[in-house]
């Protein structure tokens, strides 16, 4: 039972989604699944909470290893939650506008939550594959839902391609891991090859195979941070993110862009720190912060270059994710680097909440602005729209103020945070970069702003008018709800990213890692 | 010869790297994913040799036991979830087929910019 209750916010999903199947098998008529996977999702992220209000039990050796359950992972639970609840509402409004609204939508992105819910709380590298793939096959097919359409297929066909190989590229590195560890769990293979490396070698062949050992487990590294930074969609693995969210139904791209996001980065934290984060782990191995250091500039550059010269916001708004990923991996290379990482690490979990809330409504303010058959996604459609529509406009121009990061909206914050985590753990030049990254996606956030409130539409030009939906609006309010909350508030829920990162917290997964850490040697020596 | 673990470890390389260069070089959706298949199957060769070689485990009165089988359990893993992967990617490249009459790759080029 305690089992049961650890893992609920993941079983919720799980359960939740065969429950939608069969409610889709016996419903006369499509589309109404929208409110039940909203309410699961929203369930899902009331039990992450209720776990981390009550405690989490102490004895968490049920687990073996295989989950950490602790209050990283009820954060990024509860984040997914209510990503995919915001995401699940808009998809009931776009879907039933674009008369796309078949019901297994509803099952693909519950599983897919319940995938992504693993994914961060994957403490072995079984565990990460599986949650991986389960979150990904959702994804996929919820990419190329829009059977009709050549664009959508094309994006799915692009992102599986990639997917794949990435996820391929995973299970090498983890193969390599296990064969040079004997072990599959994070602590197992961490404790292992810091022992290899700290063994003084008795003879020059003992010391050769040293050598040998260390370089594959370099290579096992690189092959991890590869796959990882493609599914974040960072610079030079981006490639599948601007056609995947273009061609996707807009309500897919919401989803993509801030649950699986969240998910990766969690998940990638999660090993990084864990398997790498000791500076005499595998030698040269940590080393890596300076090369991620490297991938976050070009990230964070190349999207905000190349967003400035995009005509459709939709594909704006994908390569502003990618620049999001730049700034999220501030808080990923100095979390190494400081003292118990922990504030770098809280900065990056309060972006990933916050960019949640923030993309989920610039993506919803823009699918209220498409009726069907004329899904304004070019910044021509939208001239005067916020003059015509002053409701929806305003609901537009708060979001994109968040994702630019102006006061009194949480985007300032979670950049503010990040930066500063940078300058503390001593990467002055990557928070100047970064800086200088946020006036340049200034212009082309504002650039939106100024086509809706003083261009006129050329003549005989579409005009863009927004569509009636009590979904895409109910969700809209949730989100704009928190980012002003959390932009008045921000330190409140700092302090929550904090307490999630601090070593106090890190108790109750104690046992988990020192179980692993425990019995699998015993059991294999 | 007596194979020893170095040689399962080399053959699985060089199957994932064809997989690998299958993927990067072909244009073909079809090899793609058959590409990616030779990977992840050069992944079991590799975990399933990995775990038949593993060291015995001392137990009580010097009786020795199996090593633990998380790299064949794995394996099965892999298996399944390839399985799934195969169904969901052979589905996607069906639906691009049918509206687009190629499964070339560098034919779809609709999105871009």
């Amino acid at each position: 039972m305690n089992l049961v209750l650890l893992l609920s916010p993941i079983l919720i999903p799980v359960v939740g989604a065969l429950v939608l199947m069969l409610l889709d098998a016996f419903q006369k008529e499509e589309g109404g699944l929208a409110m039940p996977t909203a309410l699961i999702h929203f369930t899902a992220a009331a039990m992450a909470l209720a776990l981390w209000k009550h405690g989490l039990p102490a004895d968490v050796s049920a687990l073996h290893g295989y989950l950490t359950i602790d209050k990283v992972s009820l954060f990024l639970d509860a984040t997914i939650a209510l990503g995919g609840a915001i995401a699940s509402l808009l998809a009931g409004g776009y879907l039933a506008e674009h008369k796309l609204d078949r019901g297994e939508y509803y099952p693909l992105i519950t599983f897919s939550t319940a995938g992504a819910m693993m994914l961060v709380s994957a403490s072995d590298v079984l565990m990460l594959f599986l949650g991986l793939e389960t979150m990904s096959l959702g994804v996929y097919a919820m990419t190329g839902f829009r059977r009709g359409s050549p664009r959508s297929a094309e994006a799915a066909m692009k992102y599986f391609l990639l997917g794949s190989f990435a996820a391929a590229l995973l299970l090498f590195g983890s193969a390599l891991l296990y064969v040079l560890t004997g072990h599959t769990d994070y602590a197992g293979i961490a404790s292992a090859l810091h022992d290899a490396a700290a063994q003084t070698a008795a003879d020059a062949t003992a010391a050769a195979q040293q050598t040998t050992r260390a370089r594959v487990g370099i290579f096992a590294m690189l092959l991890v941070l590869v796959s990882m930074a493609f599914k974040v969609g960072a610079v030079p693995f981006h490639m599948w993110t601007p056609d995947a969210y273009e061609g996707a139904p807009t309500s897919s791209m919401a989803y993509m862009s801030v649950v699986v996001k969240a998910a990766a980065f969690g998940a990638f934290a999660r090993i990084m720190l864990a398997i790498f984060g000791d500076a005499n782990s595998a030698g040269a191995a940590a080393g890596w912060p300076a090369a991620l250091a490297w991938i976050a500039v070009a990230t964070m550059t190349v999207g905000n270059l190349i967003a400035l010269a995009q005509t459709s916001v939709k594909r704006m708004l994908a390569y502003s994710s990618i620049a999001h990923a730049g700034y999220l991996l501030l808080g990923l290379v100095a979390a190494p680097r400081e003292e118990g990482g922990t504030t770098a690490y809280a900065a990056m979990l309060f972006y990933l909440l916050s960019y949640t809330v923030s993309n989920l409504g610039a993506v919803g303010a823009l699918i209220l602005a498409g009726r069907r058959g004329a899904e304004s996604v070019s910044h021509d459609d939208l001239a005067g729209y916020a003059r015509r529509h002053p409701a929806a406009g305003f609901a537009l121009t708060l979001f994109l103020l968040s994702l630019t990061g102006i006061p009194p909206t949480v985007g300032f914050f979670s950049k503010f945070y990040v930066v500063r985590s940078a300058l503390d753990a001593g990467f002055t030049t990557l928070a100047i970069i970064a800086m200088i990254n946020s006036a340049i996606s200034a212009y082309y956030y504002l650039g939106v702003l100024v086509k809706m409130y003083m261009r006129d539409p050329a003549p005989g030009a579409p005009l863009a008018s927004p569509m009636r939906s009590g979904y895409v609006t109910a969700a809209l309010i949730v989100s704009a709800f928190f980012v002003v909350w959390m932009g008045v508030m921000p330190e409140r829920w700092l302090d929550l990213a904090r307490e999630a990162v601090s070593p106090a917290a890190a108790n109750a997964a104690a046992p988990t890692a020192d179980n692993a850490g425990g019995s699998a040697p015993a059991a294999q020596h | 010869m007596i194979l020893s673990l170095g040689h399962y470890l080399v053959l699985s390389t060089v199957i994932f790297s064809i997989g690998a260069a299958g993927f990067l070089a072909r244009r073909n959706a079809l090899i793609a994913l058959m590409s990616i298949e030779l990977m992840l199957n050069a992944v079991n060769l590799m975990l399933v040799a990995a775990n038949r070689w593993q060291p015995l485990v001392q137990g009580e009165g010097g009786a020795t036991t199996a090593p633990a089988p998380h790299g064949h359990v794995f394996v099965f893993f892999v298996i399944a979830v390839a399985a799934a992967e195969a169904a969901v990617g052979l589905a996607i490249v069906l639906s691009y087929y049918r509206l687009r009459k190629t499964v070339r790759t560098d034919a779809a080029d609709m999105l871009r910019g």
